[in-house]
């Protein structure tokens, strides 16, 4: 229940933030083939 | 001096190396629980189709969530796996993010815009609705805010945006964030239950469980437990909703602060930035560079599953988190209060869904 606590709200911008950069991050190295193709 | 001048710059480092090393046991944590479950799934499937029996396909989605649910109730989560745990967040944003790739950005106008169109209808009627038993329960008129702010837009996250905006109290706002939760824990069992008797399709029932459903981790588990394609459309829903969170907590603010109880909100467009949630502009982002073809097909499929793995580490999050004992004890008001109106909301927006599946084809 951490989210509840006052420094959540400036914590959630940012975790926004980093989470498309790293999406975005992936997708690229998708797109060029730096990483191998992933499977599930 | 040289020596000082690195331990000035080596100590930031140190710090954030040491907070990237108290987040791996609990991030081992998750993959372990998301993959058991993925593995139990699989399991029953070789084994059912070998003996040839007939069994429903219990989704990896729900074994990782009872796992976690499991641990969380009984052995309790160490310390030491919590910074790591809190992370599911995260792996829910980057996942919805990267599943912006299965949809052409013409689909998501047209399904979103259409869960827009409901949400904005579902919102006006659940304030209504939950102002109004907030009162007859007599909660604090701040508490009764947060509950419907969660209950109509988006859970939890929606609940920290407007916990400073409006000046509510800590104990208000843990109240809320624990009826939501445990709100949310019960629809990820009730909702595919209620989806498969009323043999709603795919799109009807990916499209209720991301209007009804509060939180987005559940909300997105709820959709994918009644199949993929739900789920899909379940976390498109649900980030349209999110996209309005701003206006909502906008509106709120400026409500409480014209009665003196919240501090004024001087520059608005600044306010609806800093509450927008940036991940759908993400979402967004990689549906335009799918849709106008700067990924192969084969790399399409790559960005959907490594969106499915960062839903596994959410999925296990989910359980790992959810601690009954806790939600038990937040009282039983503000729970009723929050389940009535969850109630309302899911038969509003399934009446709804319905008519916009005939009308508006879905």
């Amino acid at each position: 229940m951490s989210e509840s606590t006052a420094a959540a709200p400036r914590r959630g911008l940012s975790l926004d933030v980093y989470a498309v950069m790293l999406a975005l991050l992936l997708a690229l190295l998708v797109r060029f083939n730096l990483i191998p193709p992933i499977k599930w | 001096m040289a020596s000082a001048a690195a331990t000035a710059v080596s100590a930031p480092s140190a710090g954030i190396a040491r907070r990237a090393l108290e987040l791996i046991p609990g991030l081992l944590l998750l993959a372990a629980v998301g993959y058991a479950g993925k593995f139990i799934e699989q399991s029953i499937a070789v084994y059912t189709k070998s003996h040839h029996i007939t069994f429903p396909n219990i989704e990896y989605v729900l074994w990782a969530i009872v796992i976690g649910l499991l641990i969380a109730n009984t052995t309790g989560v160490p310390r030491i796996f919590e910074a790591g745990v809190a992370t599911y967040e995260f792996w829910l944003k980057a996942g919805i993010v990267l599943l912006g790739s299965r949809f052409l950005l013409g689909d998501v106008l047209h399904l979103g815009g259409i869960s827009l169109l409901l949400v904005a209808f579902a919102i006006a009627l659940s304030f209504t609705f939950m102002h109004f038993i907030g009162r007859a329960f007599k909660l604090k008129p701040k508490l009764t805010s947060l509950l419907a702010i969660g209950s109509s837009i988006c859970g939890v996250s929606a609940i920290i945006a407007a916990k400073p905006a409006i000046d509510a109290d800590d104990e208000d706002a843990s109240y809320a964030i624990a009826a939501i939760l445990a709100l949310g824990a019960i629809s990820l069992f009730t909702f595919p239950l209620i989806g498969h008797s009323l043999h709603l399709s795919d799109k009807a029932y990916g499209l209720w469980a991301g209007l009804a459903v509060d939180n987005t981790a559940e909300a997105t588990a709820a959709g994918a437990l009644y199949s993929d394609a739900a789920g899909k459309v379940a976390v498109l829903a649900k980030t349209s909703r999110n996209a309005l969170i701003g206006f909502v907590v906008l509106g709120y603010a400026l409500y409480w602060s014209s009665r003196g109880q919240a501090q004024a909100v001087t520059n608005k467009s600044a306010f609806l930035w800093r509450k927008f949630p940036k991940f759908v502009l993400g979402f967004l982002l990689i549906s335009l560079l799918a849709t106008i073809g700067f990924f192969t097909k084969a790399q399409l499929v790559s960005l959907a599953n490594l969106s499915r793995w960062a839903f596994l580490l959410t999925f296990a999050g989910v359980g790992l988190r959810t601690s009954l004992r806790e939600l038990g004890k937040q009282g039983w008001r503000p729970f009723a209060v929050g389940a009535i109106g969850e109630v309302f909301i899911a038969l509003v927006t399934l009446v709804l869904v319905y008519g916009a599946d005939r009308y508006l084809h879905l």
